[in-house]
């Protein structure tokens, strides 16, 4: 009776292979075409905040300095602090947002850097980058203001500065990633003058925040390859039973069940403490040790797995290492400054994203756990994905203690094929079904009549 | 095994045949019906619609025949992509970009065969100047240069770079401790890696060659009606526009050209631009040094002004040294200057422009930016009379970037696409 489940599990196997080498290659091949500019462009880059407006300005540097008389054609990391009162001066004199009625904005020039570039159709060029931030008066609209900015095109007339929101919590725009166009500051020809950006991003909600804000949280569990690994890793020896220091035998599928509920529970409850409770009290907590932790929970969790360190105890190290994982979660919102009422909002949102993923994705891997468990490969798929996943956390580990790798940069990788990644469980988890009824059809006593259906889960 | 189940499995094996057969005879017959439609097809629109061809005529009448010879070449589909309507959108659907089909309309040489193209030349011959380097000979170099850029960027991207430039510092700098990504990733000038957006260097669906050059006919070509010329592709747009059986348009002609000047294959010097810009350093080296400073304008140009998608947007107030303070040795220089541009159209034609600007000279301004020499990045001079319209701008080259490269245009005030359009 080998020959239909040999036949059976050579398919789904190549199913899976065939499905994880096209979805991946297909994400690849799709390239948008981009908007063409014979010379580069200025691009003014904003995220909207509660109470002022941070702006990211992005200067190509032959032009800047053919507009402001600063020549920076030749100028090195090590002249540019030389130059940069010359250059924050020249910019406040073309940096002019007011209210609707005419009332100045205060402008602050923070950090300037220089770096190379290209666009579409202009070839490699230098960019002077300048970090600015655009404060309204007390009690002014952030969101409706008068852009007066002429920096490099009250010279250079054919100069164009597009503005774009990358950030803008009240309009649903959180994930930091891609940017929305406001408008496009260049020369009125025909008068030969410089017209003011009226900028109108829209009366925003809370609500549309909300709805941003589990959009995001359900992506970064998704693309944060890290805190997935940590619980599916916890996750994975959950059917065995640990006798004598080693993984050896099953303890039966309710009882399965029951650890991989109180593991996920317990994780959720870790990292949902952490996440509120740094998030509200605005902690400031360094980023590193933080990094370092969650790659040391997943170092553990992966040499758990190959031999017991704590059984039966899973939930509680899934709890305490929780909530290194939430301080993590805390970061994505400290980025945003956001007010508390958003910040509150924010963080049901966020969670609620990032739970109901974590949910998704459990109830995917269910099956093919409860499957792989009885499977004569079990210790050796155990031990790869274990190893695989411990390499990948010291990789991670000595990353975060400041030595960038490869390994590293693979595992983090990782996390963008997320198509893939869903396919594949998606498919793991119908093979583990499948197979799991084609074991019960075979089990089934020989006739016509049916067998009464089982409860739980029987071995083929 | 009970005699049942034999039966049963029996009547499967025969099902499975049978299912089996079935799906051969679909695919088989569907594989000929396909081929046969595809076949049909071909047929059908090979034939495009044939329109009559006289090769003696002369004038627009050769220009429509021309056409009309080019047409009959096409299939019916190809047809149907050169002949467009005479819209403000179509006729403004030109670029100095090599963004391809997703700025321009008309028929690709890329789709064509010998004959077609060919057949396509013969038109522009046909319609444009017989200029020595310019009208239709500077188009043919125009399209040169493209194949010259294209096989230079092919190069390039093989990992051998032309000249790195010599002018910008080698370390990409940062004052700021978290330098950017872009910084650490090309850390020299040399434009190694692909570059961050757009894919292809060429951007925007297209790229550079002759291959990737676009004619139409916007409304159909007749010694009656009303229609144009339209073709171009990276740094060309010709635009002739025909009414009644004269031409009552040249413009907007945009030409520019990277590399400025190459060696051909048989050893002569190409320099599609140089006549275009020789007329312009004559005019402003006969001017004096007052002369210069009236001239001079306070802003600085990157580019022309009125470049693609800036039809009609003609600054209100002319600036530069007013034409009739000029000496008529000067005066004559000014109409020099114009005439490699003018020259687009065909001969009788720019004759006829030439006469208008030359009535209204006294009333046109000359003006630069940057220095009179035309060989540095932004260097730029400008003829605006009432109706004449002249840009020549100099940028840092692109691929060749050791060379400037070249963007001009030729406009008019009231004739740009035969007046058919008002952009207020």
């Amino acid at each position: 009776m080998t020959g239909p489940r040999n036949w059976l599990t050579t398919a789904l196997t190549r199913l899976v292979a065939g499905i994880a080498i096209v979805v991946p290659a297909v994400l690849l091949l799709g390239a948008s075409p981009a908007a063409a500019h014979p010379m580069p462009h200025s691009v003014v880059q904003l995220d909207v905040y509660r109470s002022s407006v941070a702006a990211r300005l992005e200067l190509p540097v032959s032009d800047l300095s053919r507009a402001s008389g600063i020549d920076l054609t030749e100028t090195t990391r090590a002249q540019l602090p030389s130059r940069a009162a010359a250059i924050r001066t020249y910019l406040l004199k073309h940096i002019h947002p007011t209210t609707g009625n005419g009332k100045a904005w205060r402008v602050a020039i923070g950090a300037l850097s220089l770096s190379r570039t290209r666009q579409t159709s202009t070839g490699p060029y230098r960019e002077l980058t300048v970090a600015a931030v655009l404060t309204p008066p007390a009690g002014a609209d952030v969101r409706h203001f008068t852009f007066r900015y002429d920096v490099i095109v009250h010279q250079v007339v054919t100069h164009v500065t597009l503005v774009t929101v990358r950030q803008d919590w009240a309009n649903g725009r959180v994930d930091g990633e891609g940017t929305t166009q406001v408008g496009t500051i260049e020369l009125d020809i025909r008068h030969m003058r410089v017209p003011a950006l009226k900028v109108d991003l829209g009366p925003g909600s809370a609500w549309r925040g909300f709805v941003a804000m589990v959009g995001l949280g359900g992506n970064h569990i998704l693309t944060g390859t890290d805190h997935l690994l940590f619980l599916l890793i916890l996750l994975l020896p959950a059917p065995l039973a640990a006798t004598g220091g080693r993984w050896t035998g099953l303890v039966g599928p309710r009882r399965a069940l029951a650890r991989i509920g109180g593991i996920t529970l317990a994780f959720t409850a870790g990292h949902s403490v952490a996440l509120a409770a740094s998030s509200l009290g605005r902690l400031d907590i360094p980023s590193w040790p933080v990094e370092a932790f969650i790659a040391a929970s997943i170092l553990v969790g992966a040499i758990h797995a190959i031999r017991p360190l704590f059984p039966g105890r899973e939930a509680v190290v899934a709890g305490v290492f929780g909530l290194g994982h939430g301080m993590a979660f805390s970061f994505v919102l400290a980025e945003m400054h956001l007010s508390t009422g958003q910040l509150v909002t924010s963080l049901l949102g966020f969670n609620l994203g990032i739970e109901l993923v974590q949910l998704l994705l459990v109830c995917l891997a269910l099956p093919s756990l409860l499957v792989l468990a009885r499977l004569r490969v079990q210790p050796a798929l155990r031990l790869t994905g274990a190893a695989l996943t411990g390499i990948a956390a010291l990789g991670w580990l000595v990353d975060r203690l400041g030595l960038p790798n490869p390994v590293a940069r693979a595992a983090d990788s990782a996390g963008s094929h997320t198509t893939a990644l869903l396919a594949t469980l998606a498919l793991a988890a119908l093979a583990a079904t499948a197979w799991t009824v084609a074991g019960r059809l075979r089990a089934r006593p020989k006739g016509l009549d049916p067998a009464p259906a089982e409860p739980g889960l029987s071995p083929p | 095994m009970s005699r049942e189940r034999t039966r049963q499995v029996r009547t499967r094996r025969t099902w499975r045949g049978v299912a089996g057969a079935a799906t051969a005879i679909v695919l088989v017959g569907g594989g000929f019906a396909v081929a046969n439609a595809s076949t049909e097809g071909v047929k059908k629109s090979d034939v495009g619609v044939q329109r009559p061809v006289n090769k003696k005529a002369k004038g627009v009448a050769g220009v429509v025949s021309a056409a009309n010879a080019f047409l009959n070449t096409l299939t019916s589909d190809e047809q149907s992509a050169t002949l467009l309507d005479f819209t403000q959108a179509n006729a403004t659907a030109w670029s100095n970009l090599p963004c391809g089909s997703s700025c321009r309309v008309g028929v690709e040489f890329s789709s064509l065969t010998t004959d077609q193209i060919a057949a396509a030349e013969a038109v522009l011959k046909e319609a444009l100047g017989t200029g020595k380097d310019t009208g239709y000979q500077h188009v043919l170099q125009t399209l040169a240069a493209d194949d010259v850029l294209a096989s230079a960027q092919a190069t390039s991207s093989a990992g051998a770079p032309t000249d790195a430039p010599s002018d910008a510092p080698t370390d990409s700098a940062s004052a700021d401790p978290s330098a950017s990504s872009t910084d650490t990733a090309v850390p020299t000038d040399a434009p190694t890696g692909a570059p961050p957006s757009g894919g292809t260097g060429g951007g925007g669906g297209g790229g550079y060659g002759s291959s990737q050059y676009f004619m139409a006919f916007l409304g159909t070509p007749s010694a009656t009606g009303t229609w144009q010329l339209h073709f171009g592709g990276h740094h060309l747009a010709v635009n002739i526009t025909y009414k009644d059986g004269k031409v009552v348009g040249a413009s907007p002609y945009f030409t520019g050209v990277e590399p400025s000047s190459w060696t051909a294959s048989d050893g002569t010097t190409v320099a599609p631009l140089n006549r275009f810009r020789d007329g312009m350093l004559k005019l402003t080296a006969s001017l004096s040094t007052a002369e210069l400073a009236k001239a001079k304008l306070s802003e600085s140009f990157s580019d022309v002004l009125l470049g693609p998608n800036k039809d009609g947007d003609f600054p209100e107030t002319k600036e530069g040294i007013k034409v009739s303070e000029l000496s008529a040795k000067q005066k004559k220089l000014v109409l020099a200057a114009m005439r490699p541009w003018v020259a687009d159209a065909d001969d009788a034609t720019a004759e006829k422009l030439m006469k208008t600007y030359a009535k209204e000279l006294d009333q046109t301004y000359v003006s630069y930016s940057g220095g009179t020499g035309l060989d540095t990045q932004g260097d730029y001079v400008r003829i605006d009379g009432p109706s004449v319209w002249i840009e020549f701008v100099c940028q840092d080259g692109v691929v060749f970037r050791d060379q400037v490269h070249y963007h001009t245009v030729y406009r008019d005030h009231t004739r740009d696409y035969g007046s058919e359009f008002s952009f207020s």
